[in-house]
């Protein structure tokens, strides 16, 4: 058990610094680099751009630059935004907030609906609502999150007025009743792909252990199919779940940026448009990194959660 | 978008294009529509415009936000009043262009890095597959983005970005497949006879692997749709006057209460290219998995 | 946020765009009917009273006013601090910090323009009751050129030299040369703490650029990121107001939830970049809001790079404005809101030649035009002479959907003169860096306030040591070099009064014209909205934001 988690961080830390380095590459790839925000302030002439290029040690081999970078990264100094001079962290603190919140409603809404699709599916198999909710997951997972979110503004906010158009809360409101409205539809629409994803894996799940013995047995010995189903499928097929739930986050993460777009909530997705539009490159720096790393530790913590569920991790 | 494309391991030899994979392909009533709605489409985007009794370039001011149906326009006009219909079949053809270039592109890149993974397996394969972890741990959107924001955009570097955001997974299926197949008798045969390493991996492994490398280049085609789409929805795509599915997007969300068509038709052809690709790629892994011979 | 985006106004991002049209910076003039100025105003309440909630479509990030913005970052620096005077909506300054405006009649300039004496408003506090004195002032005239600040605009403070603290209450300096516009350029530097800013090792990242501390109407509170910005009455105001308790900056990034948000009254004021054209004929008969149309300094139009070999022929560039249909692009395009224009001045201002030549739309024109140059159509129908083909790429910020539109329906209109025009869009980042400083285009469509609050001068986009691709400094890309030009704009800045400025200003507009190193198309005007019963809210076409006099603004008590 332990060798296993020491394995699984010491992959994660190797894999966090080839993240750095894609990084690191994407920067350096930015035109102008990051000299440019000085580039464009008037009156700037070359020399004073050598200057302060020798300042910030971009004279240096690129290999030093990069060992460099990466080690005031780990320290926590992300560098600061072009835009209003703060710490890149604090800026994606600012922002992350609401995308959480976002990310999370969705995950709830799909874990649910998902999960009751997927058993129900599995249950009566080859039935209408399985064909249904098999054809249905396939054709989400297909639909363009930000049209889907165009329709649904279409519908519920310009046609039928039930629900705001954006935005994360009303100034002067901010109930939990007021967030509840903002927040409904940006989720459902966010949550669409998930929906699906949970559906079909949970599903195959479910199929796969009321074909195993054991579930058998219960049932021969008398168990109401319903307490099976409670007590040992969704109970064995949750587990993977826990996997798939960490394998998730960069699609919902690459998601909530579309999602967030189209209902001008205030989150990381919004901010890395918007750092992009201003050429805010510390900024998309910071926000790919800070997705890449989030999407690291989350599997990371699937893997470590489902070793402890598990017993034939948990065993070894 | 997350078309998840780890198929079975299914290891298909010599001859997997047999009649029995074909009639369970077609059996599979979903994929065969798909095929029919992907040829309606392509045949629609390949001689519609020329049958379609106005140029999707061709700009009317007078009938500028027509609503659908409105004299010979089918689907309506956009703000400059030129046809939404030809400018469809226009922007499908560039739409499914994109999308299949990517497809190859990324096939062919995740195919080279897979097999060579998973050929040599040891360390080159661990520091390559390790590589397409990380590069999978960005949300694919956030890195295309920032790579589509530092380029002059063309259809082609679109192209290339995509494809350069989406070849991992068949790294990773490639990689499994060739793992499994290294050991396996005719490659041992092959490297007994002194075979070059290159004519093992690409005349021996890869061929074998065909079968998991065609579904997921499908689902890859649905994949890069998408991705064009999005890119092209947040202005950084494919540009104008070049019509895109994507780009014909862009902008509709200004005029949703006023001209709702704008929005409405490119997000259902895309959508029913997407759905068609996947279809086929869902019926593909059936009928290509070993395993459903069992049921 | 370079000097690009501070002068223009026209580097939409997405939203921006998203917003309409990459107008930026534009701002109003009076317009007294429309704004119900005649009717008698109700006063403003004796103390502070009730809120109001500004939307911007672009979100305030940079609150040190001296750094490179964009125009929505203005909104907060009106609000927070003050410059020396203002520039009211004539064009005329009044005295904010400083006692009186330093002209050459009060001696405050000295007749060869080279020495400068200001004199100082006493018991001014800063927001946390330090006192302001001259020693700020020397501050910030000394900040915005120090070359490790990522300053947004040296021009003008460059020349100043010997900057001495007579008393608390006055400053002189001398200037290296007479420059005619600097009283313009000061109507907008905003006057900074130096007991704040001066112990920072680096002013670029002090926490003072997070949380400003000013010496105008309001106090910063706070700033929700990605949201809002709340700031609170300045009790101890010396000015005008302020006569509401708290004002809210709320950014709305999509212009159709702005407008929506206005319909409702979420929001009180519709900031930049405002409504859009298509929805004016709605909001203007809506229930309980004051719409109005206002004009804005900025001017859009097709811009050459001069140095390509198919613009070096001023026939072409002749022929080109014969085949652009200004009228329809404005009627059709822009629903008619924009006022068509021959000269990048903006129309209001004292400066405007109204004498140009009036621009047709005559394709036969054009084509003739080329066909007397030498410009004949080959096999393909593109003209061509010499072995230059009259083709070329036209560009301008990825995802400004009207932009776009235009674009595509100049192309049509070229075409039928046989000229082949291409359309080349780019993201911002690529856009406005090298391709646009270092001349890198062949033709662009831009909004551009050539102006520097109500000063004529246009030295910065004109002048032929202004080329950066030629290793000069200024925004002249378009790589226009006309000796007569640089003579009249030499003498333009060093004239300090108005009458006599005026003619070598009517003269380059002329030349201008001729030349046509740009087409000019419109001059915008966007349509603005406010609640009734909100009163103060006065346009000015020489400030870039509505919420340049907030201070005054209250609320008509029922």
């Amino acid at each position: 058990m332990t060798r296993y988690i020491l394995n699984r961080l010491g992959q994660s830390l190797v894999l966090l610094v080839l993240v750095s380095m894609i990084g690191f590459a994407v920067l350096n790839l930015a035109p102008g680099g990051p000299l440019s925000q000085f580039a464009l302030t008037p009156g700037m002439t070359q020399a004073d751009l050598d200057r302060i290029s020798a300042q910030m040690g971009l004279d240096r081999p690129l290999i030093v630059q990069y060992a460099d970078w990466a080690w005031r990264l780990l320290r926590g100094d992300w560098g600061r935004s072009f835009r209003d001079s703060r710490p890149v962290l604090d800026v994606i603190g600012g922002h992350f907030g609401a995308t959480l919140l976002l990310m999370g409603t969705a995950t709830v809404i799909s874990v649910v609906v998902g999960t009751w699709v997927g058993i129900k599916g599995a249950t009566k198999r080859y039935s209408i609502f399985d064909y249904t909710a098999t054809v249905g997951a396939m054709v989400a997972l297909s639909i363009p999150t930000f049209w889907f979110g165009l329709v649904a503004i279409y519908i519920f906010s310009l046609k039928l007025g039930w629900l705001p158009a954006g935005n994360m809360y009303t100034i002067g409101d901010g109930s939990i009743l007021d967030y509840a409205k903002h927040l409904i539809m940006p989720a459902l629409v966010l949550a669409l792909v998930d929906v699906a994803v949970w559906s079909r894996y949970m599903r195959t799940a479910t199929l796969d252990v009321i074909n195993q013995d054991f579930v058998r047995t219960a049932r021969a010995k008398g168990m109401t199919p319903r307490r099976v189903l409670m007590k040992h499928v969704v109970g064995n097929a949750l587990l993977p779940m826990i996997t798939l739930a960490g394998l998730q986050v960069p699609t919902l993460l690459g998601g909530a940026l579309v999602t967030e777009t189209v209902f001008t909530w205030p989150g990381m997705g919004r901010l890395f448009l918007d750092s992009l539009g201003y050429q805010d490159y510390p900024v998309v720096m910071g926000l790919l990194m800070f997705s890449a790393i989030l999407v690291l530790l989350s599997n990371l913590a699937a893997d470590l959660l489902t070793a402890f569920v598990d017993p034939r991790i948990r065993l070894t | 978008m997350t078309v998840s494309t780890t198929s079975a391991n299914s290891s298909v030899k010599s001859g997997w294009w047999n009649s029995r994979t074909f009639r369970r392909f077609v059996r599979h009533r979903l994929a065969a529509l798909g095929v029919v709605m992907v040829a309606v489409l392509t045949v629609a985007c390949v001689i519609g415009p020329y049958i379609l009794p106005y140029n999707d370039l061709y700009i009317d001011l007078r009938a500028r936000f027509s609503p659908p149906l409105t004299g010979y326009h089918f689907l309506g006009t956009d703000p400059l009043g030129r046809d939404i219909a030809a400018r469809l079949l226009m922007a499908g053809r560039i739409s499914m262009l994109v999308g299949f270039s990517a497809m190859i592109l990324s096939t062919l890149i995740g195919a080279t890095i897979g097999v060579v993974a998973g050929y040599y397996g040891g360390r080159v394969g661990t520091v390559l597959m390790r590589f397409v972890d990380a590069v999978l741990s960005f949300p694919s959107i956030f890195l295309l983005l920032a790579l589509a924001a530092f380029i002059k955009p063309s259809p082609i570097m679109i192209t290339v970005i995509i494809a350069i955001t989406s070849w991992m997974e068949v790294a990773r299926i490639v990689e499994a497949e060739v793992r499994s197949l290294r050991e396996r008798d005719f490659i041992m045969a092959a490297r007994m006879l002194g075979l070059s390493n290159r004519w093992i991996m690409f005349r021996e492994l890869l061929p074998n692997a065909m079968g998991p490398i065609i579904v997921a280049a499908t689902l890859t085609v649905a994949r890069a749709i998408l991705l064009e789409a999005y890119v092209s929805f947040l202005g950084y795509g494919i540009q104008p006057p070049l019509p895109s599915w994507g780009n014909m997007l862009n902008g509709a969300q200004q005029y949703l209460q006023s001209a709702p068509w704008l929005a409405i038709v490119p997000g259902v052809a895309i959508t029913l290219a997407v759905t068609s690709f996947n279809f086929i790629g869902d019926g593909l892994r059936d009928a290509l998995d070993a395993r459903s011979d069992l049921n | 946020m370079s000097e690009k985006h501070r002068n223009s106004i026209f580097h939409p991002t997405r939203r921006q765009a998203l917003a309409m049209m990459g107008l930026v910076g534009a701002s109003g003039l009076v317009m007294p009917g429309i704004l119900g100025r005649d009717k008698a105003y109700a006063a403003p309440p004796s103390t502070p009273k009730g809120q109001v909630i500004i939307g911007f479509s672009q979100e305030p990030t940079v609150f040190n006013p001296h750094m490179l913005h964009i125009e929505v970052d203005e909104g907060i620096h009106f609000s927070v601090f003050d410059p020396l005077f203002n520039v009211d909506p004539d064009g005329k300054f009044t005295p904010a910090l400083a006692v009186e405006v330093p002209t050459v009649e009060n001696g405050g300039i000295s007749a060869d323009g080279l020495n400068w004496k200001v004199k100082l408003r006493d018991g001014v506090t800063w927001h946390d009751g330090k006192p302001f004195t001259a020693e700020d002032v020397k501050f910030t005239l000394e900040l915005v050129v120090d070359p490790n600040f990522r300053s947004g605009r040296r021009a003008g403070h460059d020349l100043v030299r010997d900057i001495k603290v007579v008393s608390p209450t006055e400053i002189t300096w001398r200037m290296d040369k007479p420059y005619a516009p600097y009283p313009s350029i000061l109507a907008s530097t905003f006057i900074v703490p130096k007991h704040v800013l001066e112990p920072e090792a680096d002013r670029n990242t002090a926490p003072f650029n997070n949380a400003p501390i000013g010496t105008g109407p309001f106090k910063w509170v706070e700033r929700v990121a990605g949201d809002h910005i709340e700031l609170a009455a300045n009790a101890v105001y010396y000015g005008d107001g302020p006569y509401l308790e708290r004002v809210i900056y709320k950014y709305i990034p999509d212009l159709t939830v702005l407008y929506t948000q206005f319909k409702t009254g979420d929001i009180d004021v519709t900031g930049l970049q405002w409504i859009t054209p298509d929805h004016y004929d709605e909001a203007k008969v809506l229930d309980g809001k004051d719409v109005v149309i206002v004009p804005g300094a900025t001017i859009e139009s097709v811009t050459f790079n001069m140095e390509k070999p198919q613009f070096k022929d001023v026939a072409v560039r002749q022929a080109l404005y014969f085949a652009l249909d200004k009228a329809t692009i404005i009627d059709a395009l822009y629903y008619g809101l924009p006022t068509p224009t021959e000269s990048y001045m903006p129309q209001q201002s004292f400066y405007f030649n109204p004498d140009l030549p009036k621009h047709e739309f005559d394709i036969e024109k054009a084509k003739k035009l080329l066909d007397d140059a030498g410009w004949k159509p080959g096999e393909d129908g593109i003209r061509a002479k010499d072995g230059i083909r009259l083709s070329f790429s036209n560009s301008t910020t990825a995802g400004n959907h009207i932009r776009e539109q235009v674009q595509q329906f100049m192309q049509q209109s070229f075409k039928d003169i046989g000229v082949e025009m291409t359309i080349s869009n780019l993201p911002p980042a690529v856009m406005w860096g090298e391709y646009w400083m270092q001349s890198k285009f062949e033709s662009v469509v831009v909004g551009i306030n050539f102006l520097t609050g109500p000063d004529p001068d246009t030295s910065d986009y004109f002048l032929s040591t202004s080329i950066n691709a030629k290793g000069g400094a200024g925004q002249n890309t378009s790589q226009y070099s006309s000796p007569e030009v640089d003579t009249l704009l030499g003498e333009g800045g060093r004239v300090f009064v108005p009458e006599e400025r005026k003619k070598a200003y009517l003269k380059i507009q002329e030349v201008i014209r001729n030349d046509l190193p740009l087409l000019p198309i419109f001059q915008y005007a966007t349509v603005r909205g406010h609640k009734k019963g909100m009163t103060g809210f006065t346009p000015n076409v020489n400030n870039r934001i509505d919420s340049w006099n907030v201070g005054s603004w209250y609320w008509e008590q029922a």
